[in-house]
């Protein structure tokens, strides 16, 4: 079960969405007649590595999957976050993904429900490519919104997220740009970032080098993780939350001509 | 005084001669018909107008880019077949080889279907009245769900892709080449179908959730210039 982790306080976690968490998509409970902010754990980081299981992603040089390079480069991730205090979620510590309620490997969906159920500081989904060198941070290209709506849609959750994503996406690449890794800042619509209620960024790592074998360099890895971890460090205290507005009241049955 | 053994050999020869002849002639004649059947230029798509001047949105895997490129091609007066026909010849370009965006050849779309914007449905009139019993009406209605694509100009249309599954099967994976194919697409019918506002995609009929593990598929993309500059 998900809990609210007090600040500073340091544990890691893979989460197992069939014990007691449906894949549910962002929920609605009774709010407040004005808007309020969303509710924030404020040093919980959520890491997705992507794929995993069946799916192995881009096949990257003869034998790199790209599965395996989001599960090593999340695994570091996760020591360097711990260490600094923060509480991480993963949504797989396996080659395999965990099952969902249904008992079949989590979509997704599944992966965006279990990150909106633990409202992180932070969301960062990781893919690996053979092109380019260095790494590609891409956030959401839906177009800003100044409140989370409701009922929120599922595909525009994101929106009023973005300018937090982007000030998040400004962080990662000034350190990583000071770490002296290569790096590709774009925009680009990469599922599930766009159903996401929390400062959302894919993290894209690329081999350091012409040689696409150089991505499972742990040198370079841990250089791009030493990097994310120390820009994350501050996070918690810049993120701003966006304002959720009211549930639209509804007519009532006596109210209909 | 030849001997009889040498008739028959040289009988036998002379039979083996007129076999190969005979063979010969036959393959020679599959041959010919073969090089005529690929020659052969009897048109099965309906005939289409002359060329004219396209603009296509050609994608760069080397540094992230679209460039929009003007190409002379022929295209089919009708707007849906000519949203297929333009998306089928950026394909067509990515396959070529030394593409910056290599794509595996072959057709990509299935169909294209345009529909006016905003959504419309059909409700069902009853007349209350007693003498129009019986006679249901049905009446345009337009979709009141906020979430539904809406025109920003009269005239505004939705353009669904349906993707071959062949085409998503041996897309490339990776972010960015995902995202590029999407957005060279988006570009190419923005700068020659401008009434198209709006793209969703199918892949062989059916919702999918990513071209390749990665680009989003579900959403419904604003159709718009996606030319962008070379990065530092």
């Amino acid at each position: 079960m998900l809990t609210s982790l007090a600040p500073g306080r340091a544990s890691t976690q893979a989460l197992a969405p069939q014990a007691g968490l449906p894949p549910a998509k962002p929920a609605a409970p009774a709010l407040p007649a004005v808007p309020m902010p969303v509710q924030l754990n404020r040093m919980t980081i959520f890491i997705d590595p992507g794929h995993g299981g069946i799916d192995s992603g881009s096949r990257i040089g003869e034998a790199t999957l790209e599965k395996n390079v989001t599960l090593a480069l999340a695994f570091r991730l996760r020591s360097l976050l711990a260490a600094r205090g923060f509480s991480v979620i993963l949504t797989r510590d396996a080659d395999a993904t965990p099952p969902n309620a249904a008992g079949q490997p989590i979509t997704l969906d599944d992966r965006a429900g279990l990150a909106n159920h633990a409202h992180p500081a932070a969301c960062l989904l990781l893919h690996a490519t053979g092109s380019g060198v260095g790494v590609h941070l891409y956030s959401s290209e839906l177009d800003p919104a100044d409140a989370e709506p409701q009922p929120l849609p599922w595909l525009l959750a994101q929106a009023a997220w973005v300018a937090q994503s982007r000030l998040l996406e400004r962080q990662l690449a000034s350190a990583l740009g000071k770490a002296g890794v290569a790096l590709v800042r774009s925009s680009a619509s990469v599922r599930p970032v766009d159903s996401l209620t929390c400062p959302a960024l894919v993290v894209e790592l690329a081999p350091q080098s012409e040689d696409p074998d150089s991505i499972n360099f742990a040198d370079y890895q841990q250089q791009v993780a030493q990097a994310i971890a120390g820009a994350l460090v501050f996070w918690p205290s810049q993120v701003q939350p966006p304002v959720r507005l009211p549930v639209p009241s509804l007519p009532t049955a006596g109210a209909q001509p | 005084m030849i001997q009889r053994h040498q008739r028959i050999v040289f009988w036998c020869m002379v039979l083996c001669i007129l076999a190969m002849a005979g063979w010969l002639a036959y393959e020679r004649h599959r041959g010919r018909e073969r090089i005529e059947r690929l020659a052969d230029a009897t048109p099965i798509d309906a005939p289409t107008a002359t060329t004219e001047s396209v603009m296509l949105s050609l994608a760069n895997d080397s540094d992230g880019t679209i460039v929009a490129a003007g190409r002379q091609i022929a295209l089919p007066a009708e707007q849906t077949a000519r949203a297929r026909a333009l998306i089928d010849h950026l394909v067509a370009e990515y396959a070529l080889p030394g593409s910056p965006h290599p794509l595996t050849s072959g057709a990509a779309v299935n169909e294209v279907f345009l529909i006016p914007l905003p959504l419309m449905g059909h409700a069902v009139s009853v007349p209350q009245d007693s003498n129009n019993a019986g006679h249901e009406t049905s009446v345009p209605v337009a979709s009141t769900d906020p979430n539904d694509p809406q025109p920003s100009s009269p005239g505004g249309e939705l353009a669904v892709i349906d993707l071959r599954g062949s085409f998503v099967e041996q897309h490339p994976s990776g972010v960015e080449v995902e995202s590029l194919t999407i957005a060279s697409i988006l570009g190419t019918l923005h700068a020659n179908l401008p009434q198209i506002e709006q793209v969703r995609f199918l892949v062989d009929g059916q919702p999918r959730e990513t071209l390749a593990g990665h680009a989003d598929l579900l959403r419904t993309y604003p159709s718009r210039d996606t030319t962008t500059t070379p990065r530092p």
